[in-house]
This record gives C-alpha cells, structure tokens and sequence, in this order.
C-alpha cells in the first residue's frame, strides 16, 4: 500500500482555544476541518455531516461529552472517532490528529 | 393556561362538508382536569413540563426543540399541504382525567363509554395481552397482563416511564430522531405527552399483540404522543395502533413521534390502523433500528385524516437485518394521504421489502414518497420495492416519488410501480354472479389490499374489511 502524504497545518496559538471552544480551519483543496477543544483534550474533525454533506462543526458541541450535533437535523458525532451516535446520519466522518506544539495547536491532515 | 370546561355536542351542522358516514365522529362532553389555551410558546411548553413534574434534563430538551421548531422550514411533502397549518389556532395540552386507570371501573364514565363504543375494552379481553387507551393528551388507562410483567416486560405510558425508568428512557430518547429531524419531530418534542414505552427483555416472545389506541376528542386539539419501543436481543413483540377522533368543521393535528430499537435477533411488528375524521392533520415520524440479525416490520394503514405524511423507515445498521414495510392508502372525497416508507441499508447482506398499496376515490390524492438508501459496503444488500395505484374515478390522483441512492455495486435491487382501474371487464364478470356493481367494486379493492389484510390478526383483518367497506360506500355513481 502507498503511504499517504501528511501536511501539518498551524491552526493559532494554544491559548486563543480555550476549554469549550471551535474553530474552523479552511483547507487549501476546499476542505473545511472543526477543531474542538474539549476540557482541554483537542479533536479535530471534518466539518461535515454525512447525512447531507452540509456544514457541521458549528453545531451545539458538548465538551462533557465530546460531541458536535449536526445543526440541520441533529445527528450528534463523537469527536474521539467521527462515528454518528444519532440517526439520521449513520456514516462516520474523518478526524485528524491534532496537538499543541511549541504553544501552537498543529493539525495533520492528508 | 386556564382549564375551560365545555360541554359541547356535535350539530349536524356543523359537520356540512365533512364525510358522512364516519361512525367514530361523535365527541364527548368535556369534564376535563386541565386544558391549555391555545396557542404554542414558551410558556406552554415549560407548563408542559411541570404539570408532569418532569426532570430538568427533559424540561431543557423541550425547550431546545422549540428553538428547532422556529428555526425549522415546514417541509414540502404534500406538496406544501402542511403550510395551511395555524399552530396558534391548537390546545397543545388537554388532560382529561386525573389518575390514570388500571381497570377500566377507574377511568371516569364518559370516556370509559367512549372506549367502550370503539370495542378496546371488549378486544382487550378477547386477545390482546396489553392495552393503553390515550384520551387527548394522556393515557387514561393502561394495563399489561401479569404473567408478561412477571417476565420483565414492561408496557406503560411514556410519562410514567419517564418517571419509573428514566434511565432507560434517557439512555436511548431521541437517538433514533432528534429533536431537529425535521420541523414536525422537533414540534412532538417540544410539547409531546404520552405514547408508549415497550422493553420486551432478551429471548421473551410477546405472543398475543400490545394495543395502543389514541382517541383525540376537543375540536382544534393537538395529539402529541411519542411511543419508545426497545425490542431486547432475540425476543419479539407486536404492537397495534388504532386512532379515531370527532368529526368537526376545524382542524385537529396528530403529530406523534415513534422510535424502535431492534437488537440482534430481535423481531418488532408494529401495526397502525389510521382512521382520523377527515378534519385531522396527521403529520407523524416514525423510524426504527434494525441491528444485526433483527426484523422491523412496518404495517401501516392510513384511512382517515384529512391529510396524512407519513413514511416509515428502517435503518438496517447490522449485518443480516430485515425490513418489511406495508404500507396502504386509501384517498376519499378531501383526502390527502402522502405515504410511503424508507429503507437504509448501512450493513451488509440487509434485505428491505417497501410495498405500497394505494386507492384513491371521489377525488381523493395518494401518493407514494419513499427512499430506499444502499450505503457504500452494504455489499449483498437485496430490496424489492412495489408501488400498486388503484383509481376508482377520473378525479382522482395517484402520484409516486421514488428516491433510489445506491452506493454500493454488490446489491440487488428492484423498484415496480403500477396504476390501474377497475376494469369494465372485472366488474361485469363479478356483476354477471349477481353482485351489485358497488359489491363488486367492494370485492376487487379488498383483493387489492389483501396482501396487507392477511397480515394482520383476524379480528382486525375482519374490522380492515369492514371499514374499507365504509370508505367503499357511494363510491358508484
């Protein structure tokens, strides 16, 4: 199998994502990531919803339970896997590692 | 919200325009406990909430689809009948009766003869093992034989569940359709009241049916019930529904809310016989899970109402699941009825059965709106999907909107649709036997729809018989 290339993107500086906070990254082929910062743990995910592929990072996100809700028709992801935990989606979206490195919060994306 | 205890009796009158001959039209003087002016705010919803004293977490949810329900657009099935809709001119909560009953002897006179007139109580003894008789906004009785409570089943209305079992309820509430499904869900969600909650334990088979029978009697009422139903590993259930309401020249509004679980190996039936008065908007989401191994059977009769969007659906999440879903229609005079049903096979080796069976008469609109879904790795999924239209006059419509995603190539897929009419040369053949043209008439529809009779136990394929008989009534000439 051929490796994937990775590309490390610079989302900002750790301390402007606080605990409870979102942020929406623009990827250069189109691509739009959401990454979250759940009582201090980082999750990155696709910012879309594989029900209807429309936008979903900006949903209700419960950092207790590190969930984002689809806010068209409210399927909630689980941010540890993308997996769906509610109907109407029912396919998983793609996360993306993502850590804090010299103080600034850096994705892998491929 | 005041309680405004009337006593009212239907005038022939009032019923101008309205179908003659529905023998469920008949409504009840109104000595009630409770019932909420009309209207829908934040106010009724939290008064909801604390007239069934409920838990925080329950009162928030409410509240959070009531922001869903504004932010929501009404969906166009129907083709935009729904928007007519004035969800100001609805009492959004009516609570009849303040204890519930668990012998008929508790439930207060009036609306004991009421469910007397429509056969529960009767029924109930001759062949159910459970029933739960809904009047307006809560059950008013409810009662499950010994024997299936001595084997952990549990059949109860949704606000005592909630109240005796809130973690089971909290565990699995909305994770099949989420407050903002769509605007009609997030509507139940925010003012729901009663329905049913059925847990049928591992391996236990309920052999005799569940009834659950919902009777809306106050002009301009909303019914807003929601029905949970958990089918444990290996075991089985059967549940019926049956609705009727009065007859009045204003409208009444149905919208309930209904999720299945079917764990692995588990087998859930679910039969509804719809037969609002023609003045009743039925708009209800109804959708089930169907792990690995496990069987949702959706046999749905829509009747009544004056304009009915509904559509089953079954999501096939383990491997080897089954959906069957049967789904007649029958349009008279003012009638609309938007049904159909959907299939989404997420697993692999899934099978899904849709058939549509629909009679329109006297100028009478069904149609069949239905998806069937085949998500990518569903490898040696099978679904058959077959729409039959039966006209009986030239100004009637019968339309089908089939959505077919397939996302897989290992799948066998067939999709079937057929519009007819009663044929001269059927009738004159039954005529030529010595039935009446509307007997014979009456004779080919049964047939039609006797795949969807042979389904159902015998004392409802009797009463199917007969009701569709009634619809059948000056369909000649």
């Amino acid at each position: 199998m051929a490796e994937t290339a990775t590309t490390t993107i610079e989302v900002c500086p750790a301390a402007d994502l606080e605990p409870g906070a979102m942020r929406i990254v623009g990827l250069e082929d189109g691509r739009k990531l959401g990454v979250f910062n759940a009582s201090g743990k980082l999750y990155a995910i696709e910012d879309r919803c594989s029900h209807d592929d429309g936008p979903l990072a900006e949903g209700p996100f419960d950092a207790d339970n590190c969930t984002v809700e689809c806010p068209r028709h409210g399927s909630l992801f689980d941010l540890t896997n993308g997996r769906p935990k509610s109907l109407p989606a029912y396919l998983p979206v793609e996360t993306f590692p993502v850590r804090i490195e010299d103080g600034t919060i850096k994705l892998e994306v491929s | 919200m005041m309680a405004t205890p009337e006593s009212k009796v239907a005038k022939p009158d009032d019923l101008t325009g309205i179908k003659d001959g529905y023998e469920f039209g008949f409504h009840d003087p109104e000595n009630y406990a409770f019932k909420a002016d009309k209207g829908l705010s934040r106010e009724v919803v939290e008064g909801i909430s604390e007239h069934k004293n409920e838990p925080q977490w329950m009162r928030d949810f409410r509240l959070k689809a009531l922001e869903h329900f504004g932010q929501h657009r009404m969906p166009k099935w129907a083709d935009g009948a729904m928007d007519n809709i004035d969800f100001q001119n609805i009492h959004y909560f009516v609570r009849a009766s303040e204890k519930q009953g668990r012998t008929w002897d508790e439930v207060p006179d009036d609306i004991k003869n009421t469910f007397d007139r429509l056969g529960i109580p009767e029924a109930e003894r001759k062949y159910l093992a459970g029933v739960g008789a809904q009047y307006e906004s809560e059950v008013v009785y409810h009662q499950v034989r010994e024997d299936l409570e001595k084997q952990g089943v549990i059949f109860m209305d949704m606000d005592t569940a909630l109240r005796e079992h809130e973690d089971v309820v909290r565990e699995h509430w909305a994770t099949v359709i989420p407050p903002n499904d769509n605007k009609l869900a997030a509507l139940n969600s925010a003012v729901w009241s009663g329905g049913s909650f059925v847990y049928v334990p591992p391996g236990v088979h309920v052999e005799m049916p569940l009834q659950a029978y919902f009777r809306i009697n106050t002009e301009n009422m909303g019914q807003f019930e929601r029905t949970l139903i958990i089918a444990d590993e290996g075991s089985f259930v059967h549940y019926i529904e049956g609705c009727t309401a009065p007859t009045y020249t204003t409208d009444s509004l149905h919208s309930a809310v209904v999720e299945i679980i079917c764990k692995p190996g588990s087998r859930v039936r679910y039969t509804t016989i719809q037969n609002w008065s023609h003045n009743v908007y039925n708009l209800v989401t109804k959708r089930a899970i169907a792990q690995k191994g496990a069987t949702m059977e959706w046999i749905d009769c829509n009747l009544g109402s004056k304009l009915t969007c509904k559509y089953p659906s079954v999501y096939l999440m383990g491997e080897g699941a089954h959906a069957e879903i049967l789904s007649v229609a029958f349009a008279s005079q003012h009638q609309h009825q938007d049904a159909g049903g959907k299939a989404v096979h997420v697993a692999p080796k899934t099978t899904s059965t849709i058939t549509s069976k629909s009679i329109s008469k006297g100028g009478g609109r069904a149609s069949y709106r239905g998806l069937l879904e085949i998500a990518p790795g569903a490898k040696g999924a099978k679904s058959k999907v077959v729409c039959d239209a039966l006209l009986l006059d030239e100004q009637s419509r019968s339309d089908t909107y089939p959505t077919i995603r397939i996302g897989e190539d290992d799948v066998d897929v067939g999709h079937e649709a057929t519009v007819s009419k009663i044929g001269e040369e059927q009738l004159f053949y039954l005529m030529s036997r010595g039935l009446s043209e509307e007997e014979a008439s009456g004779m080919i529809v049964g047939g039609f729809i006797e795949p969807f009779t042979r389904e159902l136990p015998m004392e409802y394929a009797v009463e199917m018989n007969r009701l569709i008989e009634l619809q059948m009534e000056g369909s000649i000439g």
